[in-house]
């Protein structure tokens, strides 16, 4: 780029046009001189500084003075650049800087000469439209943006090419609207339609597709770093494809780009948001995560907060704030204070920095599918009618308690879920030493089941092991209920630094006193989920561990009275272990000891609620009759099955508000443990303030982000369209509308569009289909050769772009021309092939399954990512890594693309299904199937020429193939779809190649 | 600059030269001709093998012996020692850090002197080859942070690698094979540390930097084979057909990418020859097996590594990145560590010795060394028989040998309990800029815009090491 602005600028200097300041003056200031002499106020070593126009022409030492306008030999900011004093010369030669080349030096020069007349930076200026000046070639026009292209072009002595052919124009549209090429019912309308409004019915149709949509969400993915794992480490798995899909049907939806982005940023702030709103906002917390054994919890945390601060900036705003984290910005006017004001309104989530490594983090929310929300719907209502049989049954029900009340005896208790019962024949008085072993398959829990460890005791010390599974080590592995300095104490332990649970009570308990003891845990990884009982009442508990992450691998046994390198002194009796978390009132029964007959004495009305409740609990448990029972038995099921199906709906990662707000200071040098002066949330003081009186969190933000006053998000997304379509922003820099960023190369235009953007309600197709409609759009890509050299990256826009295709659209035009394609939208993401062994030679572990089926074929925007090893293919052809936000487009063109290609299961199998088509579906005579082979793939029929070439490798290809089934079949026997056996092998297998040829060739691979 | 520069030039010849003159031209094309004034200086070394050590090898039980640990064995680490530093949370909470002295001896080698462990025999005999730091130190205390700001100067994701940075800089020398080569062995156990493609990535530089994986099993190199039943000939066939299609497509519309199109199918079609000229071993001579050990014939162990690192070299690869796994010992140290020693040992020496006699070593720079050391107090639990030790930033030994280096030189000393350094701290943005100076580039002018900064390998930090510059 910096070619080009060196070509204009010397454009200007041999036209002797007037310099401008941020066009021509404002790059070389700040890539050269603003480190020292700029908004950095801890790197400015005097008061000059050349970010600030006051600050550029303050008065020097010596009645100097930097700028001088009009003389430049009386201004010491030239004359420092050309001096041959090494020691006077900026940048200074002693810091190991280059002096500036002739050329800078130059414009500086003639900018002093014409005047010096500052302009401040054009990005924090809002967009206006400028009314698109005269041209000559008027009728070439066909909307504002043309005639701002033209005035451009008619300026600089060009001519815009000619419009592109009508199936090459077709082809383009359709890849730049839905990422797939057009079907060949598609081109042979389009060709047939003389209609003045053909194109536009075109633009239409794809507008309003499903698959544009897919094609929109995929950029918007990457730049919110979307994947399918955390990204650190051991690179375990997440489920946001539920946000994915809500990004997808935004697109569909054309769901206006402001309100696009205050659900993302903040749809759960807005009044009575709705799931959607809520899931939309899994945006910013798509951010890598690490669950790395050892993690220190704050340091990861801070640094989900800055992914969050610095995606946001660069996705909306174009501003690199990342650059302010440990010191003020050298080159925008954005001080270190600002970005932690930003990092302010994001650092209030209820959330942890060494999270789980399974699956999502909290906070979520359940998002369920709208066909599971029928079916979720479906499930309550059976669930209810189910109670409501029940609740019928209530009259008969009493009646036959009260029926077996008068039979009712024995020492009954809660069996429902006990998974270990300690017998009564069992040894229950312990002196140390001597543990009662029950084996090592009894009572087996993992970290996510919920349980409850209940029993009476007596210890007659303050330290001891109930009831356990646990190593015979304190700081080992396991889970028990412990006596420690007096104070019951539950232990559930992976590792005993970092992995597991430790909560005791508050205060010590009785020693040398038969109680009763319990603790539950309801199996959702947090401490907050663990309760204590004594003698049936909840006691106040201290959380020393809570970090229940990992899953627990047993060795120890079961056993009362060891565990932990402890044992006990006193009495234990009547352990009992359930596979659920017991409720308060179930503790209360399960304490109650009186026999059954005791209890159905007492006259109903004079019963406690325990009473009643263990009474009752035991006659449904024993006594039920059958009729009624299978009422029970129904209501169970409905309930269990409903839960059950609510346990498996997705969930997604999504903003969520701390109540009691965490307060944000400055960190210096950006690291966590160094915090400095507090900030509250705010927006960067450059720009417009939040209007007074308005509650700073990131609803606010949101808002402000599009605002008529922010001058910045309109023309980040206008330049971000612009790029998808041309291949290359306006402002090249997307990720950078600073000083340091590329001053826009047509600004009126990029103004225009933003301001048509804003004004027409923030309509992303309204904007997509102006720039589509346009002559700008529809030229021909092709150069002559001066063109080519005078722009080679097209930024006047002489002619049509014409650039590779992106990584997921050349897997998914061979989808599509083979018809292999699978066109269902949204849903989990899907594992299509991937070479054997890339995730065990680097993680060990299982490996990569690749799916079956339909999951295969499905577009590239559904392939699972997994963060630390992407998939290959996608990575070859450039697309990001999905590890941070990434907004720029590039495209490389390397040997192993070429391997890729030729030589990818993916690719052959489309190659050879594609044969068959041509094959089986077409005319028998080769010459026609050459033609209809290249207009399945290129939506145009083969040239004298290309027919020549092509019918020549045909006949060597099938001469190669000719004596050679064997080779012939091996050669077909890729991918997991079937081969048409009605085809002969050596036929197919010639035209199987030459299709791979076809899907190799460089217009396949380029939009044209 | 470069793209534009390479734009130019085709849009000058874009008509004028035949496909085989032209992909010789673009011999390096994969990993590009390197900047205009690169090196900066003239470099002693052409390229580098760095034998990364994936985990965290113990410094304590390799290369810096501690006599007086038997004395502290089994007390508490002291807080004068530990000065409230950060540990990790695998042993924070610990309720004792006792002190536990290596189990394996020490002793000094060759003239130079050098103290190396009892579990490297084959190291200490090239001990007088060896630039051996026993100073490094790093910020990071967890392993994917700490690898990836040792592969890229940067603990968070999105920074080039430092292959990748060398490819950018320096190009390729390599006719028919990239310029930055990535191989990875297991070690024994299979388990380990898992890795990243982000440690041989490109980050924000064109993704055609990133290091080229050569793999053990299926394709050395992803997709290279042509398909069961594909011959060579009818590839050439198919490559003739598809270069003729995409220089009438040129002829058409004169785009440069075109040409380079044609001109990477070409080299794609010499990788299917040299990629499997350089992994076939059995031309290798027996001497080369007593040297590099039998594993060397198994692909994908770390001797085969080296040996196939050697071969690259030959054939003046630019970047040669080995990752070994498995160093991660929290427990079981004393078990596991002989193990890993062994897998390396013997091949790390015989890479050395093997450059030496093949007069390549004097240019060729060899790099052995892990993310972290290891803490001189045990983690988890303590008895007679077994240790292990949780990861240490604060020191740990990294060796160096070959062009740029002095040779049977030992940098930098650590306090008695190999925790702090006492002498001559060498960090990882210093080690970056030492390697590069030994390829002829100054570490603060190898630069890339991106996001309005120049960023660079060593960030805003790193000096090179001057004393242990030949």
């Amino acid at each position: 780029m910096r070619a080009l602005a060196i070509f204009m600028a010397a454009a200007c200097l041999a036209a002797g046009q007037t310099i401008e300041f941020n066009r021509d003056v404002r790059p070389i200031l700040s890539d050269r001189c603003f480190t020292c002499h700029g908004p950095d106020a801890g790197q400015r070593k005097t008061k000059l500084r050349f970010d600030q126009e006051a600050g550029a022409k303050i008065a020097l030492t010596g009645g100097k003075q930097a700028i001088v306008p009009g003389d430049p030999a009386k201004s010491e900011l030239y004359v420092r650049l050309v001096t041959q004093n090494k020691a006077l010369r900026m940048p200074p030669a002693y810091m190991g800087h280059d002096a500036l080349r002739p050329r800078e030096i130059e414009v500086v020069r003639q900018w002093i000469e014409q005047g010096a007349r500052w302009q401040a930076h054009w990005s924090f200026l809002p967009p206006r439209r400028v009314e698109p000046p005269a041209v000559r070639a008027a009728s070439w026009a066909r909307n504002g943006l043309d005639r701002l292209v033209l005035a451009r072009l008619e300026r600089e002595g060009l001519t815009p090419s000619a419009e592109a052919g009508k199936a090459t124009l077709l082809r383009r549209v359709t890849l730049d609207l839905t990422g797939l090429p057009a079907a060949p019912e598609e081109v042979t309308a389009f060709l047939r339609d003389d209609s003045a409004r053909a194109y536009e019915k075109v633009v239409d149709r794809l507008l309003g597709s499903a698959a544009y949509a897919e094609r929109m969400a995929i950029r918007w993915l990457e730049a919110a770093r979307y994947a399918d794992t955390n990204g650190y480490q051991t690179d375990g798995v997440r489920d946001m494809w539920r946000w994915r899909d809500w990004v997808i049907g935004a697109f569909h939806r054309n769901m206006p780009f402001d309100q696009f982005t205050v659900e993302q940023l903040a749809g759960d702030l807005l009044p009575g948001a709705t799931v959607d709103q809520r899931v939309a906002t899994g945006f910013n917390r798509n951010h890598r995560t690490t669950a790395e054994g050892g993690s220190i919890d704050e340091e990861w945390r801070v640094e989900y907060v800055a992914d969050r601060a610095e995606t946001t900036s660069t996705v909306f705003l174009g501003l690199t704030m990342g650059c302010a984290r440990c010191h003020d910005h050298k080159y925008d006017p954005l001080p270190q204070k600002d970005y932690y004001r930003l990092f302010a309104f994001f650092n209030n989530v209820p959330e942890r920095g060494f999270i789980w490594n399974f699956g999502n983090e909290p906070p979520v929310v359940k998002a369920p599918t709208p066909a599971q929300e029928e079916k979720l719907t479906a499930l309550d209502g059976t669930l209810r009618a189910a109670e409501l049989a029940w609740e019928k049954k209530a009259a008969a029900v009493a009646r036959e308690q009260k029926r077996w009340e008068r039979r009712a005896s024995g020492p009954w208790n809660i069996t429902k879920g006990m998974v270990f019962h300690q017998q009564p024949d069992d040894p229950k008085v312990f002196e140390g030493g001597k543990p009662t072993r029950y084996g090592t398959d009894a009572a087996k829990f993992d970290y996510r089941d919920p349980i409850t460890l209940a029993a009476w005791i007596k210890p007659s010390t303050p330290r001891g092991a109930i009831l356990t599974r646990y190593d015979d080590y304190f700081e080992g592995s396991g889970y028990g209920l412990f006596l420690i300095d007096g104070k019951l104490r539950y232990h559930f332990i992976f590792r005993w630094t970092d992995l597991g649970m430790r909560i005791e009570t508050a205060e010590p308990i009785a020693l040398n006193k038969l109680q009763h003891v319990a603790v539950t845990y309801d199996g959702g990884m947090r401490a907050s989920g663990v309760r204590i009982y004594v003698d049936g009442r909840e006691v106040a508990t201290k959380v020393l561990f809570d970090s229940q992450l990992w899953p627990l691998s047993h060795k120890a046994e079961l056993r009362i009275g060891a565990g932990a390198g402890l044992d006990y002194q006193g009495e234990v009796a009547d352990a009992r272990i359930y596979n659920r978390a017991l409720t308060a009132g179930e503790i209360d029964v399960l304490m109650s000891q009186e026999p059954l007959e005791a209890l159905a004495r007492i006259p109903a009305a004079r019963r406690t609620g325990v009473q009643s409740e263990k009474l009752r609990m035991a006659f449904l448990d024993t006594a039920l009759t059958p009729e009624l029972d299978s009422v029970r038995c129904r209501l169970e099921e409905a309930r269990t099955e409903r839960n059950r199906y609510f346990a498996a709906i997705p969930t997604v990662m999504v903003m969520e508000e701390r109540k009691d707000r965490r307060d944000t200071f400055v960190l210096k040098r950006g690291a966590y443990d160094a915090p400095s002066d507090e900030v509250t949330p705010g927006v960067p003081s450059a720009f417009t303030q939040l209007p007074g009186g308005t509650q700073a969190d990131r609803l606010a933000l949101a808002r402000w982000i599009v605002s008529p006053e922010n001058p910045l998000t309109a023309r980040v997304m206008v330049n971000r369209l612009w790029q998808m379509l041309f291949g290359i922003g306006l402002v090249k820099t997307i990720e950078d509308f600073g000083s340091q960023g590329e001053w826009p190369v047509q600004p009126e235009l990029l103004d225009w569009l933003a301001v048509e953007f804003v004004e027409k309600g923030w309509n992303v197709k309204a904007l997509l289909k102006t720039i589509v409609m346009s002559s700008t759009y529809r030229q021909s890509s092709k150069a002559p050769a001066e063109l080519l050299a005078r722009d080679p990256d097209n930024r006047l826009l002489a002619r049509g772009p014409r650039i590779r295709l992106s990584a997921e659209m050349i897997r998914d035009q061979a989808l599509a021309v083979s018809g292999l394609l699978e066109t269902a939208v949204g849903g989990p993401s899907v594992k299509p092939y991937q070479p054997a062994g890339l995730w065990q030679e680097l993680a060990g572990g299982g490996g990569y399954q690749h799916g079956k089926g339909a999951d295969l074929y499905r577009r590239s925007l559904y392939t699972y990512w997994r963060r630390t090893i992407a998939p290959p293919s996608m990575v070859t052809f450039d697309s990001p890594n999905r590890e941070t936000c990434s907004v720029r487009e590039t495209r490389t063109n390397t040997p192993l693309q070429a391997l890729n290609l030729m030589n990818d299961v993916a690719f052959l199998e489309a190659s050879r299904r594609f044969a068959e088509r041509v094959l089986s579906t077409g005319p028998k005579d080769e010459a026609a199937r050459l033609t209809s082979a290249m207009t399945l793939a290129l939506s145009r029929p083969p040239s004298p020429a290309e027919r020549g070439i092509l019918g020549g490798a045909l006949s060597r290809l099938k001469q190669r193939f000719a004596d050679s089934e064997k080779a012939a079949m091996a050669y077909l026997a890729q991918g997991e779809s079937p081969r048409n056996a009605a085809l002969d092998a050596r036929e197919l297998a010639a035209w199987t190649s030459l299709c791979s040829l076809i899907l190799n060739l460089d217009e396949m691979v380029t939009k044209e | 600059m470069t793209e534009l520069t390479r734009r130019h030039f085709f849009g000058r010849s874009a008509l004028g030269l035949g496909i085989p003159a032209l992909a010789s031209l673009l011999g390096g094309e994969l990993h590009g001709e390197g900047l205009a004034g690169l090196p900066h200086h003239a470099p002693k070394a052409k390229r580098v093998i760095y034998l990364f050590q994936s985990g965290g090898p113990s410094q304590i039980e390799l290369f810096d012996p501690k006599p007086r640990l038997k004395e502290f064995a089994g007390t508490d680490l002291p807080d004068s020692i530990r000065r409230g530093q950060r540990l990790t949370g695998m042993s924070a909470t610990q309720l004792s850090f006792p002190v536990v002295p290596s189990k394996f001896d020490f002793k000094q080698h060759g003239q130079s002197g050098a103290w190396v462990s009892e579990l490297l025999p084959h190291t200490a005999r090239i001990a007088d080859r060896l630039t051996l730091i026993r100073s490094m130190h790093t910020e990071a205390i967890n392993h994917d942070p700490a690898v990836t700001l040792f592969m890229t100067g940067s603990q968070i994701a999105g920074r080039p690698s430092m292959g990748a940075w060398l490819a950018y800089g320096l190009g390729s020398e390599s006719k028919d094979l990239p310029g930055f080569v990535v191989m990875i062995s297991p070690g024994q156990g299979g388990g380990g540390q898992p890795l990243y493609d982000r440690l041989w990535g490109s980050g924000f530089l064109p993704t055609r930097y990133q290091g080229v994986k050569f793999r053990s099993v299926g394709d050395p190199v992803l997709y290279l084979k042509n398909p069961e039943g594909f011959s060579a000939e009818a590839r050439r066939d198919y490559l003739d057909a598809l270069g003729a299609m995409n220089q009438l497509k040129l002829d058409e519309y004169g785009d440069p990418e075109i040409q380079t199109r044609i001109a990477q199918y070409e080299m794609a079609f010499k990788m299917q020859t040299s990629v499997p000229e350089l992994t076939d071993i059995s031309k290798e001579p027996a001497r080369t097996f007593e040297l590099y050990g039998e594993d060397a014939r198994k692909p994908g162990t770390f001797a085969g590594n080296c040996l196939l690192a050697r071969r690259l070299a030959e054939r003046g690869v630019r970047f040669i990145q080995l990752f070994h796994r498995d160093w991660d010992h929290h427990g079981g140290l004393p078990k596991g560590i002989p193990t890993r020693a062994k897998e390396t040992d013997q091949a790390s020496a015989a890479l050395v010795t093997d450059l030496a006699e093949r007069g390549m070593l004097d240019d060729t720079l060899v790099v052995w060394g892990g993310e972290f050391g290891r803490t001189v107090y045990c983690q988890g639990r303590l008895t007679a028989t077994d240790y292990g030790r949780d990861h240490h930033p604060r020191c740990f030994s990294v060796w160096m040998a070959g062009g740029g280096v002095k040779p049977g030189l030992t940098v930098g000393e650590t306090d008695d309990y190999s925790y702090n350094i006492v002498r001559d701290p060498v960090h990882v943005h210093d080690l970056h800029a030492t390697i590069l100076h030994c390829l002829g580039v100054e570490h603060t002018k190898l630069t890339f815009k991106f996001q309005g900064r120049h960023f660079r390998l060593t960030d805003v930090h790193g000096n090179a090491v001057k004393a242990i510059l030949a």
